[in-house]
């Protein structure tokens, strides 16, 4: 958002409200004490401390998307689609989220292109274009998110370089107030709101490793987080550390650029080609789903399709696998591989210890080096609710469906999945999901209560399609596409049946 | 009139079929238009063809006629038809490859349109309304998704030959009189031969029962009693799919958009268009 921007620091102020209407509704109408909304002060542009308002503005039945990255632009869509009133709210000036590069929070760099290909990983009801390659660039992808905006009239309901700093459950559950603060002016208003949509992200706030001696190397530490391309690594001996798909994709990139490259990983791993047989290794995959193949066969059939594009990982010096496929979240890199048999990378053990000017690892092998990238994943945060409304447990949220909490009808997150596939054709189906629950909490309440009140039992189901998943921590929101998509497909058919 | 139970389907969600066979690219898509210089506020109305024709069939009448009233008017050929590429593999092209490339022209629009498919364009029609939010739909003298077998017997009750041409794989062929019922011979012929070759596939596709998603958007249903390619009856019961009875336009042939009497066709649709809810307004169910 440009400073000099004119527009009211309030939008969802310049439309009409519901106040009204909700006041004689039967849910809110319990609530006589909400006062007339207020017409918000121009922008202040002084530093200090930004006034917070104790009295809400009703929104009426209107639901709030916190994010504007895919799955928060899906629901969005789907609420408006619905007839739901929706109010977006995004910290950055434009829409992408993750993908919106440059924004503060978008983790993607220079080179990122995506790892599943689009037909499964594109909003089914929006395809990408026939122009786009089969993985295509950040870039496109922001570009894409753009023109979804704009063509489902979604800009008019979405305020960027707004920011969500708290919410909070009212009326017993039946509201939600959301206090918003206008990034530029640092303005606060507090809205409330029939229903409250989670899509911040779960890729924004980096894990930090510690490891002894840490804090006495004397080269340049960074996480994955920071890095924007290979600038950083031009003329370097560098340590990549993490063997996840951005792990490797540095990794790659190191050894295109730096002097010499080690990657600390520490189990082996699957690499996935991202072409296979002349075709994405994803459709490749899908083609064994699609004629429902148990998954003994289907990993039999990986397991030798690998064996014949891209052979015996120890062969080119890289541990060997310690587990079966689907058992943790693929990695999609054609030339990791390629680049250790090219001498470029040295594959290390986890790090024992770090020295000055070195790093001691696991194996006793010893590496000097001048920069560390640390790309080692994110922790999941919710910095503007209570963890315990998620049901959280062991460190993460219980959720039914990996969407709705036992306690709250009308509190729903979207997007704490990581599937084995494409993305977006699940934030779809999340997003639809997302908006007949709304629907139906309005128009038949007992129908959506019904779905609803099997979340205390089935909060925390995995949708492994029998694979037994290894590291459970890093691995709690990983789905397998396909079981996940047909509990969805079951839940929106479930509340279909009672319309 | 019949009494079978309108085949509707659940939301589908997994298409594993999809994912692993996608649908190829097409390197040129043509899409005749007429926009109105100043915005309208109207919505796009995106025009899809049936078999062996392509955007021309819009592009004569309505296509000018719809811009000129206000409409941001388009039409788009399917792959292998008219100006589009994908003609050298058309003998391998599939129903679901017309709605990747309807669903491709739509995305390239500025806002959900109202989609109008005559005849396997509507059935074609029917099937990206299942998966894409449109405005409104409109159906005009649409093949029947329930199975198009009666409409082929009752071909080849007349002309037994084209029948069983279409049944080896052969086009089924246009000829004017099953076209056309009020347009002088001259003019008739001349659209007629303006047909081109359509996909044996697809044609069969045709022939099998296929049932279509939930559909939420508003539907109309347009037919003439004197259609000679797909029956009244199927119009019928594709009206009876959707809760909606058929606007019935006498004296007119298959082809409703070239047809005499097209206009007023046109301006059934340009009317029903007119009194749609705004998208995301449309009141559910």
């Amino acid at each position: 958002m440009t400073p000099s921007d004119p527009s009211p620091v309030d939008p969802p102020a310049q439309r009409p409200r519901r106040r009204v209407e909700s006041a004689t509704g039967a849910g809110a109408g319990a609530t006589p004490s909400v006062p007339a909304p207020r017409r918000p002060r121009a922008p202040r542009k002084s530093n200090s401390p930004a006034p917070v308002r104790d009295e809400p503005v009703d929104r009426g039945g209107a639901w709030c998307v916190v994010g504007a990255g895919p799955h928060g632009l899906s629901a969005l869509k789907a609420l408006l689609q619905h007839g739901v009133d929706v109010d977006g709210f995004e910290r950055a000036a434009d829409v992408g989220g993750n993908w919106n590069f440059g924004a503060p929070t978008s983790r993607v760099y220079e080179s990122t292109h995506l790892i599943s290909s689009k037909p499964f990983t594109q909003f089914p009801d929006f395809p990408m274009p026939d122009s786009f390659p089969d993985y295509p660039s950040h870039r496109q992808i922001k570009e894409y998110f753009g023109r979804y905006a704009d063509h489902f009239g979604l800009r008019g309901h979405l305020h960027p370089g707004h920011e969500v700093v708290r919410a909070v459950p009212v009326e017993e559950g039946r509201a939600w107030d959301v206090t918003v603060r206008d990034v530029a002016t640092s303005t606060e208003t507090t809205y409330r709101y029939a229903g409250l949509v989670v899509a911040n992200g779960h890729n924004w706030s980096p894990k930090q490793p510690t490891y002894p001696g840490l804090e006495t190397f004397g080269g340049e530490v960074m996480h994955s987080a920071d890095y924007k391309g290979a600038d950083v690594l031009r003329g370097r001996r560098v340590l990549v550390v993490g063997a996840g798909n951005t792990g490797c994709d540095v990794a790659v990139e190191s050894a295109q650029n730096a002097v010499h490259t080690w990657h600390s990983t520490r189990r082996g791993y699957h690499y996935n080609p991202k072409f296979a047989l002349g075709r994405p290794g994803d459709q490749v995959a899908d083609q064994l789903l699609a004629l429902r193949l148990p998954l003994a066969l289907r990993r039999a059939l990986f397991t030798a399709t690998l064996k014949v594009t891209v052979g015996d990982l120890a062969k080119f010096g890289l541990k060997r696998p310690d587990h079966k496929f689907f058992e943790t979240h693929p990695i999609v890199n054609q030339q990791l591989v390629y680049y250790v048999g090219h001498g470029d990378i040295t594959p290390v053990d986890d790090i024992e210890r770090v020295e000055a000017d070195a790093v001691v690892f696991t194996d006793g092998r010893r590496a000097e080096v001048e920069l560390i990238i640390f790309c080692t994943g994110y922790l999941v945060q919710f910095p503007f609710l209570q963890t315990e409304w998620l049901n959280w447990q062991d460190d993460h949220p219980q959720l039914f469906l990996q969407m709705f909490t036992p306690s709250f009808d009308n509190l729903v997150v979207s997007g704490l999945i990581q599937p084995d596939s494409g993305q977006w054709t699940l934030a779809h189906w999340q997003g639809v999901l997302i908006a007949r629950v709304a629907e139906a909490l309005r128009d038949r309440p007992a129908v959506a209560r019904g779905l609803l009140s099997r979340a205390p039992q089935e909060a925390g189901r995995r949708f492994t399609a029998g694979a037994h998943y290894k590291d459970s921590t890093r691995h709690y929101f990983e789905v397998a596409h396909q079981d996940y998509l047909r509990a969805v497909e079951q839940a929106i058919r479930e509340l279909e049946d009672s319309a | 009139m019949s009494v079978t139970k309108p085949l509707r389907r659940k939301t589908l969600a997994m298409r594993p079929f999809d994912w692993a066979f996608p649908s190829a690219s097409v390197s040129h898509r043509e899409v005749i238009s007429s926009v109105p210089d100043e915005p309208t506020g109207r919505p796009p109305l995106l025009m899809v063809h049936g078999i062996a024709h392509a955007a021309w069939c819009f592009g004569e009448k309505w296509v000018p006629a719809a811009g000129e009233a206000g409409w941001p008017a388009y039409a788009v050929s399917l792959r292998g038809h008219g100006g589009s590429s994908g003609a050298r593999h058309l003998r391998r092209t599939m129903m679901r490859d017309y709605v990747h490339d309807v669903l491709q022209t739509i995305t390239e629009l500025p806002e959900p349109p109202v989609l109008i498919g005559h005849s396997m364009g509507a059935a074609v029609a029917q099937m990206v309304a299942e998966r894409y939010p449109l405005r409104g739909l409109v159906l005009l003298t649409p093949a029947p998704l329930h199975s198009g077998i009666a409409d082929l017997l009752a071909i080849a009750r007349d002309r037994p030959l084209d029948a069983l041409g279409a049944v080896v794989g052969r086009t089924l062929s246009m000829t004017p009189d099953l076209l056309f019922e009020g347009l002088d011979p001259e003019t008739a012929r001349s659209y007629a031969e303006r047909t081109g070759t359509e996909s044996p596939l697809v044609q069969y596709e045709l022939l099998l029962p296929r049932r279509t998603g939930p559909i939420r958007c508003p539907v109309l249903v347009i037919g003439a009693p004197s259609d000679r390619l797909v029956r009244p009856a199927d119009v019928q019961r594709t009206a009876e799919t959707y809760g909606v009875e058929p606007v019935w336009f006498p004296g007119m042939g298959h082809d409703v958009m070239l047809d005499r009497g097209n206009d007023a066709v046109l301006d059934t649709v340009l009317r029903f268009a007119a009194d749609l809810p705004a998208w995301g307004r449309a009141a559910p169910r």
